[in-house]
């Protein structure tokens, strides 16, 4: 029975390949006297069984046909054609071969009608769950990151209103300007902050002696990514307070100085255009001014250290150190080293007297609002520190030097871009020429034309009587 | 030390507006994850609709989701729903295969 039904499904597949080629059932049945001649040796008798057999058989044979043909035409649309077609053919061609096959069998013929063979369908075109696995993981996936999103959201929400809320009085006492956006007409506070994206938010605050203005900047972590959430499990990392005062250029002397923590120094002493040119020597270590270990110094020069660091400011240090990731005093401040594609910028960066805190928020990413609070007192230094940045002035020496180091530094600048500032020179030049030459070559009026080269031309020999006067002179000089 | 024994330290004469920090001088600063992102999830969508494979398609939704989170609130929101949309649809599609 097994090999019965193989041989049908063999035809099957035949059958549709056969089915382009021969359309006409003529062809079909010389094609088969062709192929099968073998059999036409056998007598009549056997024919007479066919004829009986087929029926009994064909009944049972055509019900797991047509059982194939019930589900082929559920489930598989394409072959369907290809089937129905076949099955039309593959009657005919049954009734001359089964005799032949099945000689021995006869017996076994009642049994043909109660075996039916189910088939397994194929995974992909069952109507159940488990064909959707893939799609329902995703979604899954999807709908997880969605709800780490809202929840990261509005976690970083509450911690950047909380850090407000305890931070708000003190700088509205210290500032006539707390929060602005930049677009309204008139500077009036907003009295909130700038949420800048999921995890960033800013606050602007202005109006006050000693300095221009305060940017605030709370950076959290992406809590609403997920990606940076399971990250962050690996490494883990902290939320940050950036806050950034820019100051007028009398309210502070020429001064460069940063403490914080090693790694932090280690870092910006080779990040930061300023301190890595006017701190050339290793960070300090911070016990040798009263502040913890873990704190080390970079200082242009000692003076400096000895006015910035007062008990005051050793206080504050030494009771937050955990929290302190950098503080960073310059007047040369121009933000980091840019990597700039073709060699030197030509321009010495823009400067500007500038104070940069970095805080860590403590908690390690775990933070909850109380933990704002702790912070307060770190505001309180940035407040002093601006006061006292004020009143630091240094002694004359001190100023001697540091005029020195500045003068130095942009010695140094001019040397390296002087290559590159003659080249753009040169190209100026020869631009400034190649236009002359088009205008000339552009003017209609032949006169004029000639009088314009002629004016040209007489520039030319008065630059190059210039050039050799010159060349004379400092030969004349030499000697 | 309280505030009150000082003078009050306002000057609402010195006030100075808030200027958005200018990013083309400092590319350092900008966070380049949602750019990437966006980019990513277009080319799998297109990778997905072109080569029929499904799981191109889920990337790309992935991609886009992790570009619209990561975003800053200044861009486009309409760039996103079209990145959004475009690999949306493709991962929707029936493939016999798949």
């Amino acid at each position: 029975a097994i090999v019965k039904h193989l041989l049908c499904i063999v035809r099957l597949h035949q059958g549709g390949r056969y089915n382009d080629d021969f359309d006409d059932g003529e062809d079909i049945a010389e094609f088969d006297d062709n192929d099968f001649a073998e059999f036409e040796d056998v007598s009549e008798d056997p024919a007479v069984d066919v004829e009986k057999e087929p029926p009994p058989r064909a009944a049972p044979s055509s019900t797991p046909i047509e059982d194939d043909e019930d589900e082929a035409t559920v489930e598989n649309e394409d072959g369907q054609d290809e089937f129905e077609d076949a099955d039309a053919q593959d009657q005919d061609m049954y009734s001359k071969y089964d005799n032949e096959e099945f000689e021995g069998y006869e017996k076994t013929n009642p049994s043909f009608k109660n075996t039916l063979i189910y088939r397994e369908v194929p995974a992909h075109l069952q109507n159940s769950w488990e064909s959707y696995y893939m799609e329902i993981l995703m979604v899954t996936g999807l709908l997880a990151y969605i709800m780490n999103y809202i929840i990261g959201k509005n976690k970083n929400s509450r911690l950047a209103q909380a850090w407000f809320n305890s931070h708000r009085e003190l700088l509205e006492s210290n500032f006539a300007l707390v929060g602005d956006d930049g677009t309204s007409k008139e500077a009036t506070s907003t009295g909130k902050l700038n949420q800048e994206n999921e995890h960033i938010y800013n606050l602007w605050c202005s109006g006050r002696v000693c300095c221009e203005g305060m940017l605030i900047q709370l950076k959290f972590l992406k809590r609403q990514d997920l990606l940076n959430v399971l990250a962050r499990m690996m490494r883990p990392a902290c939320d940050q307070v950036q806050v950034k005062v820019t100051l007028n250029d009398e309210d502070m002397d020429t001064f460069v100085f940063a403490v914080g923590s090693r790694k932090a120094m280690a870092r910006l002493q080779k990040e930061m255009q300023d301190l890595s040119e006017f701190c050339g020597d290793k960070p300090k270590s911070g016990a040798k001014y009263g502040v913890p270990e873990s704190l080390s110094i970079l200082s242009e020069m000692g003076e400096v250290t000895d006015g910035v660091m007062d008990n005051k400011m050793v206080h504050y240090l030494t009771s937050h150190a955990e929290k302190i990731e950098s503080i960073h005093f310059s007047d040369q401040f121009s933000g980091p080293k840019v990597m700039q594609e073709e060699g030197q910028p030509l321009k010495l960066p823009e400067t500007k007297k500038t104070l940069l805190f970095t805080f860590n928020v403590p908690g390690m990413g775990n933070t909850s609002p109380k933990d704002m609070d702790s912070l307060l007192p770190l505001m309180n230094m940035v407040i002093y520190s601006i006061d006292k940045v004020r009143k630091l002035r240094l002694n004359r020496e001190g100023k001697q030097k540091a005029d020195r180091n500045r003068a130095r530094v942009e010695e140094n600048f001019l040397k390296q871009t002087h290559t590159q500032r003659q080249e753009a020179a040169q190209t100026r030049r020869e631009e400034k020429k190649r236009a002359e030459k088009e205008r000339i070559m552009n003017e209609e009026d032949p006169d004029r034309q000639r009088r314009l080269e002629e004016a040209a031309q007489r520039r030319e020999q008065k630059k190059l009587e210039k050039k050799q006067m010159k060349m004379k002179q400092i030969k004349v000089k030499a000697m | 030390m309280t505030v009150n024994n000082m003078a009050d330290p306002r000057r609402p004469n010195k006030i100075f507006r808030y200027k958005p920090p200018n990013t083309e001088t400092n590319p350092t600063l900008e966070d380049p994850t949602p750019d990437y992102m966006n980019l990513l999830g277009m080319i799998f969508s297109m990778c997905g609709l072109m080569l029929k494979l499904k799981w191109c398609a889920w990337i790309a939704v992935y991609c886009s989701f992790i570009s619209f989170a990561n975003s800053r609130s200044s861009e486009d929101t309409k760039q996103m729903m079209s990145s959004f949309i475009i690999s949306d649809i493709s991962s929707t599609q029936r493939n016999p295969q798949m």
